[in-house]
Parts: structure tokens; C-alpha cells; sequence
């Protein structure tokens, strides 16, 4: 009948690949726990295993590292802005981190899980019993996407507000798995398919962020949502430049991956909205809808580059 | 499985855990310690937050295993011993509580982030509760407690005593601010609500829901879920085929859908299992085998014939999916219209919204020698009485509902519900108690909130801004069931007759069934939407007038002392000074029309019943009777079937009695809301408690009193009329009798033993003599009014109100503080549906069933509210009160649509104003300006 389930505690980063490796795909890595177990309560996280790195030691810490500040995976998202030196170079980073969930959420939440937060859509987070109902959609073994009435692709939205932020200002991850570390852009985990939205493979695990020092990043951070607190993203922007004028924009919100745009801060903007816009697959499944958060993008990139690059 | 070792609150547990069982389901269920509330069980409400090693979580989404062998500590432990920790004090004596459910978490919460931050701004602790839903209080009585624990740690002088009071000689109890009775019960956690209470032996319930708008089923094979280990019984509907609602005349729903379902999370099958997730385990393997009917989502296609498709009810001699037409016309609309020398006529719509209680339904029934016992969240336990008795076939004597604390109602527990219907019965087929307790999905599932409605208003105003007429053509949208919905249809047009004189005024409402979940009563019952209508089409008629639309609306008000046009009795009338009030405080003159783009103001009126001077049940008994015993001790004991859900009707009751025979609240005790303890009160709806039981409560101490004046009287002799009951004394001025409370009641009681006394309340004979008369109709009704000011972002559309002025007419304060409460309340709800609540439907599921999409306005989204009792002193509510916990929330949603207007030019006929809306209407404005040049 009901299944045995599984609960493992690791203490290293090599203990918990271990168990990843010896349950073989029915597991979940749980850090805050804020986005698995609300998956789990809906159904949509079905994994047998859970497996909590949250005491993993390795997986804390700020500090620098070479040209990079490295923090920690675990590095919990309110506690970022007691941080002087993410404080003083990565402050975007603190106002993505603080405009996530709300308080009680971000005082459990992890960095590394918002950056790897499962896809959201209205049609996709809620109860098995209600995706029965409307007709399972291809993130949950279905073969449409309800949410655009029968595509062949699916559109849960990216919501992590600190991705772009990150992303913005040229983060790369780090991972481990059975085969070794591996580092890369942030960016560049995302897939941009909503089934399966990270190319990272199943059991590695994300040890860290690296921010590079020394960039003079200025920016501008924008979050659309109806309240000022409890809301997941509708449309995260997060707009940098750098001390060479190299510009950056990372949206959130608006497609199953982060939209990425680079240049130079002297580039025509209104082609930099154009071609931000039209980067974005948003459809409507999230309480806004398509044609307003496609508006809204515009109006934080204006509002951003206007920030950005005061008028002489 | 697995035994870890728990430190809760420095007591040593060990408990057996499942591997991925939630540290808040252990804390409830295994340690008992069920202060930790769940109100959502997916982070998003913040009732279950505790301390991990001194961090604070929310319990819901914390694997148990994770906390083995820390030290935790639950609200339970914040008291030391029992002295209550100073930010519970305040808490109290703040009048922060209503209903309390969400008040664990809040005061979890509030402590943590103080130790991070001792002395935060107002600002900050907005923030710091922003993950902490309340649905009382507008979070107003939080922030002053926070606001003033935090004063008084940081040694700064507290502000004055904040306990509203008026100044009154008269009174020694009525009219002082004090919190509730129970107050310190509730900021301990240790208050029971229906899903904390644990009976023992207890097997628990789960259904499956339909997963079809509209179907024939079939079959249902239950054979794999009856076979799994731990399931005790599966349960169909042709069990219980007896239908009842709430309404004698809507008696059209059945605990499960038998035939056919009629929306999508109907209950098809429920079963009863050893534990929770057994029972779920099996709903999920019983097969229904269901034939699509043709399923009816809009609201205007079922008014009209179908054709040869189904109806969702047969009943009815046409062939529509009509359920209930009104229509009433005084004076002569058309004429008044064609003589008014402005017309407008303009279409509304709107969403349905959900009460957003932060309890979830839950109840515990079983049957023993005297037959059924039910202990459930309920506003109205003696229409569940008789109810339950209806489907068990059973006489009302062999059915016992209690009512233990509530978590919130307005409006949403004022049913008989299927699911008390079927806990019932797997009880009684078990020999075994049963207990059921809601996901927050199921509790939108089940919803009876605000209908979606769409509606025409009709209204011609003078030159001289008097208005000439007003007619409105509204539909409801009523979902599968019937509910309350005759009386909302009614409520619809008939609430529009106040507070503006009108001569010629009509309307025509109609209420269909669609596929999906039943609509019922929410808080400002039926006339909150047309109510908007109405009030942005004043400003509508102000605007075009050039008149200020305070102006507007003193030249229209009802006097105090009459009757409208649909011969409602109007006593007192607290329309003036209530707008007045409110012009002055936000400085309205020197504001309106006269802020900067995109900053605005706006005003708005309303008016509602206090309680319905016509029962639902056409009997000649009482509308609410109060018994009152007092023995050797001297202790009153107060019994009332009247439901206190938080809002603060026990209190009310031992207020009332205490000022009556002088004595103080230590005196009085309270037993409410049993239907076999207590006498027959008809529920906490249609705002009616204060008035109907306040006044039973009035009668039977004054009977009280007189007994114990007759019996002192004569063993002293004296004469009766030099008595006076005060201070816990009964004497003499000449000190010639001088009598201890306890000395008074023991002269009583010699030969006769205890005292009893009855007090029963009966509305007076009201209202015109047409068909319909009886919609509205009410011994007194309130009156109020609210200015709003907002900014609106002139890039993304969101509005972000700033300032909330508020007046309401509440009479007489009874308990000052519970009314400032239940008004903050009100028009906290109400800003929720201007700006960002709706229930949202596909193809008749809806898709925000929880409190995340579901946008209940948090902390930080609630602006200042200044909140102004107005006393007008009815002629006949106890003391003079009359309503405060629903009529409030009318004028302040079309306030705030009113300040938008002033802010950006654009008015919104649907609701909610949210960013999306304001923005497509500033822009399509702004192609019309265009257009125009």
C-alpha cells in the first residue's frame, strides 16, 4: 500500500551524493524546504527519499575566493544582507533576496534553492487531485500544456527573484556530483524547457555562488507583484552595468528560463527592450496576464536604464 | 519510522515520526501541544510558526526528522508559568485578538524579529509580520500592541492608555474598551478549536471530489479502497439521499452528489480510516465512472432557455438555470429617469471573493446514549441542528452541536455543510467518533462567498444633485447550490433604498445556478457590489455636477426617524455626522481635486441591517433567547446559543449582564453556543448578535435583577426603588441596606434556591404590505462612511491606498474596542476586494485556491486606518447599539475606487482595481484623449 518512505540526514557533500547514487532518481535534496515541501503537500514532488543537506557545513560560508566572492548554497536569504562586502559590491542581491516570499519564508530559505526553485504555473502548482480534474499538463505526465490550450512545450514560469540578480551581475555556480565539481555561468543551467528547467544533473548537488569582485556594478532591481510581500514573481528585472559600461539584463518570471540580454550601456535601448520582449515566451499562467507582464518589462527596463544612465 | 527526541518548551518528548511527517503535524497530533495553527500547510499564512534552537520556522513545511533532538518552543512556552510574556500583555490589552487563530504565529513572529530588532519603526514591523495572514483585524490592534510592547521595553512613555471609552457617567461597563474574555486563552494557544479538539478513538475522514463541472456518474466501484488495511469505511451519497440548505426554500443540496455532480470538488465519496493519510491513500483509489453534461459557466447563458441540454436542478417550470428572480418598483423609475436632468447607465462586474478565514473547517461527530454530538466550526449551530436531524432522521433531541472557539466566519461558516453532514453519519454506521478537517483548498472548494455579479445601474440626479431615480437590473451567479442565495438575490436591490432618499426606485435581480462552487453569505451580505454601483456613480454624478460628492451625497441622506421608499423603519441615523467625521480627519476640502497625478481621494457611503427582523424560519419563537443562572457563589452564568467566531459576542453578553446587575466580568460566565446547554439563538449572521442577543441578555438580567430587588426589598424592607445594584453591592443611599453582591443573591435564593431568568428578544412587526416586503427589513440599521486616499503608479497601475478614514454609526459601543476591531476588519476585507482578491475560474476549477494567489492583503499592503465610532443611540438596541461587523466594509471599496478616479482620471466599473486594470484603462483613456485631439 502506502510506500516506505525515507528521510536522510547528510552530513557531507559526499555522504548525501552517496545516497543520491544509492537511490537511484526517488530522491529530492531538501535545503530550506520552502519550494519542496509545498511540491510535496501539492503532489508534485512524489520522491520517496528525502535527502536534507541543510547540516552539510561545506555548503556555508561567505567569503572571497581568488577574484570571486563565493557564498555558500545554504547561505540563508534574509541573512545575506548582514554580509558587508555583498552589502557594499552585490547590494542588488540583497533586494532580490528580500523580496522573496516574505520574512518567515526568507528566514528559511536557502540561496541555492531559489536559484533552483522549481517552475511555477497555474495550472501546474496545485493539488494532484485538482490536476486530475483539469486534465494532467506535460510537467505532470500529461501531453498538452493546459496553459496555452494544447502546445507541444511546456511555459512554468522561472520564479526565482535572485537568479536574475545573480545573473545580472555575471554569477557562475558551482556543483558537485559523482563525477566532480563542476563551475559554471548561472545562466547556463537553465534549459528553457518548463518539464525540465535545470540541466544540472539529478544527483548533483549546488555547493556555491561566485560573484566577481571588483566589477563597480551599478543597478536597478524591479519586482512585479499585486502585494508587497507573500507573492512569488510575476516578472523579477534585474539590470546591471558595469564599471566598462557592459550591460546586463536578467529577467525572471516571464519564461521557464531566465531571460538574458547583454551589451553596452551606449546600445539603443528601445532595441534592448525589443529584443528582451521578444525573448520572453510568457504566457498566461500566472495571475496577470501575458499581454501585461510583456508591458511591464518595458517599463522596468525603461525605468532601469533610466536609473542607470542618468541624463546628462 | 523513527523515535527522536524533542525538547518542547523545556519538556522532554520522545516521539515515534514518519520519515517525512512535518514538525507541526508531530507538535499538533503527537505532542498535543496545538496552539501551532494550520491554516494553509504550504507557508503561507504564518499560523504555524514555532522556534527551532531558538530560529523561527513555519511548522508546515519542517520535516520533523530535520528538528530531532532540538529545542523547540511553541506558543505554549511563551508564558512563563502563567504569567503571560509582555507582548502577549499587549496582545490583550491591545484588543489585537479577534478570532485568534492567527495569533500564535503573530506573536512567534513578532518575538523573533524583536530580538533582531529591538526598536523598529512602524514600517518595519509591517514588514517583520508580512508572512502572517489575519483576516480580523486589518492587522491595525497588532501594530499598536507590537508598536506599544516595544515603547514600554525601550522605556519610552507608552501612549495614553489606549482603551477607547466614552465619556459616559451613565454606564459603569457598556461603552469601556476591554478585551475579550477569552483573550488570555487565545494569546496562549491554548483556546480549542474544532481541529484541536481530539476525542478519543477518533478515526478520520477524507473525500474524493468530483473532477467534473457537471456529470451523470455512473458507478462507483470503492472495492480497491474498501480492501486497503486501516480503512473502516467508504461512504457514497445514496447513504444519505435526505437534502437540506439552509434556506427552508432551498433545501436542494445532499451531503455527496448521488446522481449527477454539479461542480468540480463536489464530494463524491468520503471514507473513514485509522489515520489521515490512510483514508487519503484510498480516496485516491476509488474509481468513478462519470458521463459529461454539458456544464454552465455563465452567468447571463443561464438565464436563458438551454434548449435540450440538462439543467443543473430540475426544478423550476422553465427551461433555464434560473434559481430565484426578484423584483420590487416603488414611485415610477422611467419617469423619474426622463424628468432627472442627468442620466447615467452603467454595467458592472465583478469576481466572486472568499471569506479568507483563517481557520479551516473542521468538525468531530459521534453518537452515544444520547444520540449525536458534533463539535464544529460553525456560525449557525442551530440551523445545523436542525439539519442534522432533517438528514440523520432523527428528532432534534437526539442531536447536540457545540461550538468551540472559531477561527473566523463572516459568512463562511453559516451553513449546514455536507461535510458535518457525512462525519455524522460514518460515526453513526461506525460506532467510532469521526473527525474531518479542511486542506485551504477544500475551504474554496466548499467557498458560499460573495456571488460574482454582474449588474446595470439606471440613476438620474437633478441639477440641484438630488436624485430623481434609480433602477437596477443585477444577476448573481449562485453556483451549484442554493445556500443563502434567495436572501442575497433580495439584498442585491433591496439594500439600495438607503441611505439616499429615493422616490421612484426599482429593480430586478436574479440569481442562476452554475456549475460551480455554491456562493452564499459574506460579510456585508448581497449589497457590497451593488453598493460600488452605486457610490462611483454618484461621483460619477458629482463630476459631471461640478459638486464636491460629499456635497452630493448630505443633499441626498435619509433623516434619522423614517421611512424609505420600500418602507424600511429608520431610527437613528448616523449618515451626517459619520461623513462628516470623515471629511474633517482627512482634510477632505483642502485634498479633493486638488493632490498631484497619480495621488488621489475618494469618499463613498453605506448603510446595513442589525440582524433581520424576519427569521428564516417563519415560527413565533424568539430570534434569540439568553438564560441567566446565579447561585450561593454569586456567579452568573450567562447561557446563549449566539456564536462567537471573534468576534466578541461573549463579551458583549457578560458586558451587558454585568452592567445590568452591577457587578464586574468576574462575576459573569459565559456558556454559549451548545445547542443542548444553551437556548436558541439563530447564529452569528447578517450582523445581527449585538442587537438580538444583547437585547435577550439585557431582559434576562433585568428579570434577574428584579428578582433579587423583590427579595432584598422584602427582607429588608425597604422600598424596591431605593436599591442600587453597583460595584458588586446592592444598598441603600442611607447605607441603611449595604449588601455584598454574594450577601444580595444568598437573601434571594433563601427557600427558592438558585435564580433563573429568561430574556428573549422579538422583532417588531415591520414593513410594508407587498410581496418581498420582508428583504431587508430590520429592527435598526447602521450607517457609516469612509475616505480613502491612494497613489497609483502611474507606470505599472498599482494602487496603494495610503490612509483610511472610517465613520460608522454603530449606535452604541457596546465594547469600544471589539467595535474599532470588527470596523478595522471590515475595511481591511473590503481593500482586499478593490484591489486584489477575486476567485479566478477555468472552465468552472478554480485556480487560486490558496493564499498565495488568493491575494489576502498582507501587513505591509495595509495602510493607516483611522477609525471613528459614531454613537447615535438606537431607540432600541441594547444600551443603543446596533450593527458594527459588516456594514463598514460597504463604503470602503467604492471609496477607494472613487480615490483612483481622482488620482488618474479612470473609473472602473470591475473589480479588482489591480495594477493590470488600472493600467489598460489608463492607456485606453488615454488612446480616447487622443482620439479626441
Amino acid at each position: 500500500m502506502i510506500a516506505e518512505k525515507k528521510y536522510i540526514l547528510a552530513t557531507t557533500v559526499q555522504e548525501a551524493i552517496e545516497q543520491a547514487v544509492a537511490n537511484k532518481e526517488n530522491f529530492k535534496y531538501l535545503a530550506g524546504g520552502t519550494d519542496v515541501m509545498v511540491n510535496k503537500f501539492q503532489g508534485n514532488e512524489t520522491s520517496g527519499c528525502l535527502i536534507d543537506i541543510t547540516k552539510i557545513t561545506e555548503l556555508k560560508g561567505i567569503a572571497k575566493q581568488g577574484d570571486f566572492l563565493r557564498i555558500g548554497a545554504l547561505e540563508i536569504l534574509e541573512e545575506l544582507k548582514f554580509n558587508s562586502i555583498i552589502k557594499d559590491e552585490f547590494s542588488m542581491l540583497i533586494e532580490a533576496a528580500l523580496s522573496v516570499g516574505s520574512p518567515l519564508i526568507r528566514k528559511t530559505a536557502t540561496i541555492g534553492g531559489n536559484v533552483l526553485c522549481e517552475n511555477r504555473c497555474l495550472f501546474y502548482n496545485q493539488s494532484e487531485w485538482w490536476r486530475e480534474s483539469i486534465g494532467y499538463c506535460l510537467k505532470c505526465d500529461g501531453d498538452i500544456c493546459i496553459a496555452t490550450g494544447g502546445k507541444n512545450a511546456c511555459f512554468s514560469e522561472l520564479v526565482s527573484d535572485t537568479a536574475p540578480a545573480l545573473i545580472a551581475m555575471d554569477a557562475e555556480i558551482e556543483y558537485v556530483d559523482e563525477k566532480g565539481t563542476h563551475r559554471q555561468k548561472l545562466e547556463k543551467i537553465y534549459t528553457g524547457d518548463g518539464v525540465k528547467p535545470r540541466n544540472i544533473p539529478k544527483n548533483a548537488i549546488v555547493t556555491s555562488l561566485f560573484l566577481p569582485l571588483n566589477r563597480g556594478f551599478k543597478t536597478a532591481f524591479f519586482k512585479l507583484r499585486e502585494r508587497e510581500s507573500l507573492e512569488f514573481t510575476s516578472l523579477t528585472s534585474a539590470v546591471t552595468v558595469d564599471k566598462k559600461c557592459k550591460l546586463k539584463i536578467a529577467l525572471s518570471g516571464v519564461d521557464p528560463k531566465p531571460v538574458v540580454i547583454e551589451g553596452k550601456i551606449e546600445d539603443d535601448k528601445d532595441l534592448l527592450i525589443k529584443k528582451a520582449i521578444k525573448a520572453s515566451r510568457a504566457v498566461d499562467n500566472d495571475m496577470y496576464s501575458r499581454k501585461y507582464r510583456r508591458e511591464m518589462i518595458s517599463v522596468y527596463l525603461q525605468k532601469s536604464f533610466s536609473i542607470l544612465n542618468p541624463p546628462k | 519510522m523513527q523515535i527522536i527526541k524533542l525538547i518542547v518548551n523545556g519538556k522532554e518528548h520522545n516521539v515515534i515520526v514518519e520519515p517525512h511527517e512535518t514538525l507541526a503535524h508531530v507538535l499538533r497530533e503527537k505532542i498535543n501541544l496545538t496552539g501551532t495553527k494550520l491554516g494553509c500547510e504550504q507557508a503561507s499564512c504564518g499560523a504555524c510558526t514555532v522556534f527551532v534552537d531558538g530560529k523561527v520556522v513555519q511548522s508546515c513545511i519542517t520535516p520533523a526528522l530535520r528538528v530531532a533532538g532540538s529545542v523547540i518552543t511553541t506558543i505554549e512556552g511563551i508564558a512563563d508559568q502563567n504569567k503571560l510574556h509582555k507582548l502577549q500583555e499587549k496582545f490583550v490589552e491591545k484588543g489585537a485578538i479577534q478570532c485568534g487563530y492567527c495569533t500564535p504565529g503573530m506573536i512567534m513572529t513578532s518575538l523573533d524579529f524583536l530580538e533582531e530588532n529591538p526598536s523598529p519603526t512602524t514600517d518595519e514591523i509591517k514588514e517583520a509580520l508580512s508572512g502572517n495572514l489575519c483576516r480580523c483585524t486589518g492587522y491595525v490592534k497588532i501594530i499598536e500592541a507590537v508598536e506599544s510592547y516595544v515603547k514600554e521595553e525601550n522605556h519610552l512613555h507608552p501612549p495614553l492608555g489606549h482603551h477607547p471609552k466614552h465619556d459616559d457617567t451613565k454606564f459603569k461597563m457598556v461603552g469601556q474598551g476591554r478585551p475579550y474574555i477569552e483573550a488570555t486563552k487565545k494569546v496562549q494557544g491554548t483556546a480549542d478549536y474544532a481541529d484541536d479538539i481530539k476525542i478519543k478513538n477518533a478515526l478520520v475522514c477524507k473525500f474524493l471530489r468530483s473532477t467534473h463541472a457537471h456529470a451523470k456518474i455512473n458507478n462507483i466501484d470503492v472495492s480497491k479502497a474498501q480492501a486497503v488495511p486501516g480503512v473502516r469505511a467508504v461512504m457514497t451519497g445514496k447513504e444519505l439521499p435526505i437534502t437540506f440548505g439552509v434556506l427552508p426554500i432551498s433545501q436542494d443540496e445532499t451531503a455527496m452528489a448521488i446522481e449527477k455532480t454539479r461542480y468540480i470538488g463536489e464530494i463524491v465519496a468520503a471514507v473513514a480510516a485509522d489515520t489521515e493519510e490512510i483514508a487519503q491513500y484510498a480516496c485516491s483509489l476509488i474509481k468513478v465512472d462519470y458521463t459529461p453534461i454539458r456544464p454552465f459557466f455563465d452567468m447571463q447563458e443561464c438565464c436563458e432557455d438551454i434548449g435540450t441540454d440538462e439543467k443543473i436542478h430540475q426544478y423550476g417550470k422553465f427551461n433555464n438555470n434560473i434559481h430565484k428572480k426578484a423584483e420590487l418598483r416603488f414611485g415610477d423609475q422611467q419617469e423619474g429617469l426622463a424628468a432627472a436632468d442627468h442620466r447615467l447607465k452603467v454595467d458592472f462586474d465583478f469576481q466572486g471573493i472568499n471569506h479568507g478565514f483563517t481557520e479551516p473547517h473542521a468538525a468531530t461527530a459521534w453518537w452515544d446514549e444520547n444520540g449525536l454530538t458534533i463539535i464544529t466550526a460553525t456560525q449557525v449551530p442551530h440551523y445545523l441542528h436542525r439539519f442534522l436531524a432533517k438528514v440523520m432522521e432523527v428528532p432534534m433531541n437526539r442531536v447536540r452541536v457545540i461550538k468551540p472557539y472559531v477561527g473566523g466566519g463572516f459568512g463562511g461558516k453559516s451553513d449546514p455543510f455536507p461535510h458535518e453532514m457525512i462525519v455524522a453519519h460514518l460515526s453513526r454506521i461506525l460506532g467510532q467518533p469521526v473527525k474531518v478537517r479542511f486542506t485551504r483548498e477544500e475551504v474554496f472548494l466548499s467557498n458560499h462567498g460573495r456571488h460574482p455579479t454582474k449588474l446595470t445601474i439606471d440613476m438620474g440626479v437633478s441639477n440641484e444633485g438630488i436624485i430623481q431615480a434609480l433602477d437596477a437590473d443585477v444577476i448573481i451567479d449562485g453556483g451549484a447550490y442554493g445556500s443563502f442565495g434567495v436572501v442575497t438575490t433580495y439584498y442585491n436591490g433591496v439594500l439600495l433604498q438607503a441611505p439616499y432618499k429615493l422616490d421612484n426606485f426599482g429593480f430586478r435581480t436574479r440569481r442562476v445556478y452554475t456549475n460551480k462552487p455554491q456562493c452564499g453569505a459574506m460579510r456585508g451580505h448581497g449589497a457590497v457590489n451593488s453598493r460600488y454601483a452605486v457610490e462611483t456613480m454618484i461621483d460619477r454624478f458629482a463630476e459631471k455636477l461640478n459638486m464636491d460628492p460629499c456635497e452630493l451625497r448630505f443633499k441626498n441622506f435619509l433623516d434619522e426617524n423614517t421611512l424609505t421608499v420600500g418602507q424600511y423603519r429608520v431610527t437613528s441615523n448616523g449618515s451626517t455626522e459619520s461623513l462628516k467625521k470623515v471629511m474633517e480627519l482627512s482634510e477632505w476640502k483642502n485634498k479633493y481635486k486638488k493632490l498631484p497625478k497619480g495621488h488621489g481621494i475618494g469618499v463613498a457611503c453605506g448603510f446595513f441591517i442589525s440582524g433581520s427582523a424576519l427569521p428564516i424560519h417563519w415560527n413565533e419563537y424568539p430570534q434569540s433567547v439568553v438564560h441567566l443562572k446565579v447561585d450561593l457563589d454569586g456567579r452568573v452564568l450567562v447561557t446563549s446559543g449566539a456564536s462567537d467566531i471573534g468576534q466578541g459576542s461573549d463579551t458583549m453578553l457578560a458586558i451587558i449582564v454585568a452592567e445590568v446587575l452591577g457587578l464586574s466580568l468576574d462575576n459573569i460566565f459565559v456558556v454559549a453556543a451548545d445547542t443542548t446547554l444553551t437556548p436558541i439563538d439563530l447564529g452569528s449572521y447578517s450582523s445581527r448578535v449585538t442587537f438580538m442577543a444583547g437585547n435577550a441578555a439585557k431582559m434576562a438580567a433585568e428579570k434577574l435583577r428584579e428578582q433579587i430587588l423583590e427579595a432584598v426589598a422584602k427582607l429588608h424592607q425597604v422600598d424596591k426603588s431605593e436599591l442600587h445594584f453597583e460595584n458588586e453591592k446592592v444598598f441603600t443611599n442611607d447605607r441603611k441596606v449595604d449588601l455584598t453582591w454574594v450577601e444580595a443573591v444568598e437573601n434571594a435564593t433563601r427557600k427558592v434556591g438558585a435564580l433563573n431568568s429568561t430574556g428573549a428578544y422579538n422583532s417588531p412587526k415591520l414593513g410594508g404590505d407587498f410581496k418581498g416586503a420582508g428583504a431587508g427589513l430590520s429592527p435598526s440599521y447602521s450607517f457609516g462612511a469612509v475616505i480613502t486616499e491612494v497613489k497609483v503608479d502611474l507606470e505599472s497601475g498599482h494602487v496603494k491606498v495610503i490612509d483610511i478614514w472610517g465613520a460608522h454609526d454603530a449606535g452604541k459601543a457596546i465594547n469600544p474596542l471589539a467595535v474599532e476591531g470588527q470596523l478595522e476588519g471590515s475595511w481591511h476585507m473590503g481593500m482586499g476586494q478593490a484591489l486584489s482578491e477575486q476567485m479566478k475560474y477555468h472552465n468552472g476549477l478554480l485556480v487560486n485556491s490558496n493564499l498565495v494567489d488568493y491575494k489576502i492583503p498582507t501587513s505591509k499592503d495595509t495602510p493607516p486606518i483611522h477609525t471613528n465610532i459614531i454613537e447615535t443611540i438606537d431607540p432600541e438596541g441594547p444600551f443603543g447599539a446596533k450593527e458594527c461587523g459588516e456594514g463598514a466594509i460597504h463604503p470602503v471599496i467604492p471609496a477607494i475606487a472613487n480615490a483612483v478616479f481622482d488620482a488618474v482620471g479612470v473609473r472602473l466599473t470591475s473589480l479588482p482595481i489591480n495594477s493590470e486594470e488600472v493600467l489598460k484603462a489608463m492607456k485606453s483613456m488615454k488612446q480616447f484623449e487622443n482620439l479626441k485631439m
